[in-house]
């Protein structure tokens, strides 16, 4: 579509033109009754329903973990779980979440490790994902097609079952207790590296690089001037992947890590809740609602930030064609 | 620096096997407007690609000036290129499109200003030097990608169908300032097109490709006076040659053409221009008449002679204002090929006459009834499914071997 203007053809007298449809109440003007789609109002009533059921059923547990967040350890396993009890000490909670408390206060050592983990881990992947899909999708060389299966085939191997490799091969190269040996498996990513091919096929033309090779361009700077400013789109459902993965990601550094302050908040909070089984008049969990909470809360945000990505880059494809 | 492009046995084979242009000859001088033009498939893009370096040149060589640039990558070719669909970068401003070529030869930011204003004045695009591509129209577009490429002064000037996104109106404007920027410029350039009309109007010489060979190659008034082979003759021209096959009976410096039970009088000029004919007696040859070979005899005033005029059944007559395009069946052996190319050219030919080509293709018509089109004067009274007598130029009738294709000359 170019830039002009679209004229909607006005009521004119006539035959052809078919009278409005009739308007419900709340209907704002432009909407159109579901029966035009070929729906019946019954189905879309369902339909609506079940989706309704399926929010719930992922909020409850959001829900409720906002709710115990400001009780006591008693009233956790006392009260109603659904409703608030009296006293209300969120802000104690919180307060004491950040404090070391009966030497197992290191919780925001945890987060910092996680915000470092996810941003370098999660960020890397991203960034290597956008190379490599780029690659994949926009060269072709020896061995790229056999190499690109290759990574699609790393999708399929659950970590679990190399757990057993992944450690002796870690403990070979010191990277037990590392930093390191958490970055460095989290900035692979192949689920990044098909999701940028395929988002590179169909918004990166072989045609505009092409004009850039003619134009004199360098591929380095093909790639950063004009194919990733076109990538953003996806460069962002990659990286928001990536993040979570490795901000919720919980078996690496379980197996990885012995020591308490390498710990990312999955772990952390796990030993917490492993401790308050056993120790059980410590008020920790309360600690363990709210830490699991404070957890999630970034991830909720990035999510809405970069919402406006996905939205900008649908228009971006609408109208480039 | 303008420099000269030349073509010798340039091959490519794509990795599936097919083979898209085969050996292909041709010299483009500095300055020189070339046409490459074809039906789709013919190659003529696959050789413009490897001119530009984006396509690996499977055999041949290929020259700009004296330098052999076969394994020469893009960038350091000096070729710009118009592609079909423009291939604006779409998150960056015209401005910034024009320039990119500049910055990324490193020009001086206000030398870089200096030109970009300039090639945007040349293309008229001054006031839109700050939108991003998405709010120009198609024509703007294309005058982006044109300034694109001017902007460069390159050595060599390719253009990718360049004008095939755009209404009729439009393109037939673009064609002039198209070619008042090449004049500008002074570059050698290569047009890809599959628009006859646009290889005739637009090409100091145009080259016809079939199937990644080169059928002919020359300036627009020589394909049409004497095209080399049936498809040139079908090709080159709207609406296209009638050809049919005929009888050929030489008798002296005379001779008659057999058209089914019809016969045209061949005067000696005509056996003395086209000298392979006396030869051919008792052959059938393949005769070629152009639409506007054929008149309304009633038109002249005076009663046409014996042996000019071929008597047809009509099927359509288009008034087009200042012509009349009469499509008519005739008693004589069409000829298989004209047919097909004529579906092909369908898609080429801005003529409605292409409707009426399809319409008679989809029906079963006899081997011995040929179709066929003359271009007459807006005046004459011929009418639909009648007969109609049309005076034969027999002066301008091209005649083709059948087994070859090839002109007889």
């Amino acid at each position: 579509m170019s830039a002009t203007t679209v004229v909607r053809p006005g009521p004119e007298p006539g035959p052809a033109v078919p009278p409005p449809p009739r308007r419900r109440r709340g209907q704002d003007d432009n909407s159109i009754p579901i029966e035009y789609y070929g729906l019946r109002r019954g189905t879309v009533t369902a339909v609506t329903t079940l989706c309704v059921l399926f929010a719930l059923f992922t909020l409850i547990p959001i829900a409720w973990l906002v709710i115990n967040s400001t009780k006591t350890q008693a009233n956790i396993f006392e009260s109603f779980g659904f409703w608030f009890a009296s006293p209300f000490v969120f802000g104690k909670n919180f307060a004491l979440l950040f404090q070391n408390v009966d030497g197992y206060g290191v919780y925001f050592r945890w987060f910092g490790n996680t915000v470092l983990y996810a941003v370098v881990g999660g960020g890397g992947a991203t960034a290597l994902a956008a190379l490599a899909g780029y690659g994949f999708a926009r060269f072709h060389f020896r061995g790229s097609r056999a190499l690109f299966y290759l990574v699609i085939a790393a999708l399929l191997v659950p970590i679990t079952a190399i757990t057993l490799p992944l450690y002796l091969t870690y403990a070979k190269v010191h990277l037990i207790n590392s930093v390191w040996g958490m970055l460095l498996p989290s900035m692979v990513s192949p689920v990044g590296v098909y999701l940028m091919k395929v988002f590179v096929e169909v918004s990166v033309p072989r045609e505009l690089i092409d004009a850039a090779r003619i134009d004199g361009a360098g591929e380095l700077r093909i790639f950063f001037r004009l194919a990733l400013p076109l990538m953003v789109p996806g460069l962002m459902t990659v990286l928001l992947l990536n993040v979570v993965t490795v901000w919720n990601n919980y078996f690496l550094p379980l197996i990885i890590f012995s020591q308490n302050q390498l710990y990312p908040l999955t772990v952390g909070l796990g030993l917490w809740s492993e401790r308050a089984q056993n120790s059980g008049n410590a008020e920790i969990f309360p600690l363990i609602v709210l830490g699991g909470l404070v957890t999630i809360v970034p991830l909720i945000a990035l999510f809405l930030i970069l919402q406006r990505y996905w939205r900008s880059g649908l228009l971006l494809g609408s109208i480039a064609n | 620096m303008p420099e000269s492009v030349t073509l010798e046995g340039l091959t490519k084979v794509y990795p599936n096997g097919t083979i898209a242009l085969r050996g292909l000859d041709l010299h483009v001088d500095a300055g020189e407007f070339m046409v490459l033009v074809g039906p789709s498939g013919c190659g003529k893009t696959s050789a413009l690609r490897m001119v530009a370096g984006l396509e690996q040149i499977s055999g041949g060589t290929l020259r700009f000036g004296d330098r052999v640039v076969n394994e020469v990558p893009p960038r350091q070719r000096d070729v710009a290129m118009v592609f079909q669909n423009y291939a604006l970068y779409p998150h960056l401003t015209v401005a910034q499109n024009i320039a990119f070529a500049l910055e990324n030869k490193k020009i001086p930011k206000a030398e870089r200003d200096r030109r970009v204003h300039e090639a945007a004045s040349i293309l008229g695009l001054t006031t839109m030097l700050g939108r991003k591509p998405r709010q120009l129209s198609g024509g703007q577009r294309q005058r982006v990608a044109m300034g694109r490429a001017i902007v460069r002064e390159p050595g060599i000037f390719l253009m990718d169908e360049p004008l095939s996104n755009l209404d009729a109106k439009l393109r037939v404007q673009m064609r002039t300032e198209v070619l008042r920027v090449h004049r500008r410029i002074g570059a050698a350039t290569l047009y890809v097109t599959h628009d006859q009309t646009e290889a005739m109007t637009m090409g100091d010489r145009v080259a016809v490709l079939r199937d990644g060979v080169l059928q002919q190659a020359g300036n627009p008034r020589d394909l049409y006076d004497r095209p080399g082979n049936i498809f040139v003759a079908t090709f080159m021209g709207s609406p296209s040659m009638n050809l049919y096959e005929a009888g050929l009976e030489v008798s002296g410096e005379v001779a008659d053409l057999v058209l089914g039970g019809q016969r045209l009088s061949l005067p000696q000029s005509a056996l003395k221009q086209v000298s392979g004919l006396a030869a051919r007696h008792g052959e059938s040859v393949i005769v070629g008449i152009r639409p506007e070979s054929l008149a309304d005899p009633g038109a002249a005033g005076t009663a046409p002679e014996p042996g000019t005029t071929l008597t047809v059944d009509v099927q359509l007559v288009e008034v087009l204002g200042s012509e009349q395009l009469v499509h008519f069946r005739l008693d004589a052996r069409r000829v298989r090929e004209e047919a097909e190319l004529r579906g092909q050219l369908n898609a080429a030919q801005d003529s409605s006459a292409a409707a009426v080509a399809a319409e008679s293709q989809g029906e079963i018509v006899a081997a011995t009834v040929a179709g066929g089109v003359a271009r007459v004067d807006p005046r004459a009274k011929i009418r639909p499914h009648a007969s109609a007598v049309l005076a034969v130029d027999v002066e301008r009738l091209h005649f083709f071997d059948p087994a070859t294709g090839t002109a007889i000359s």
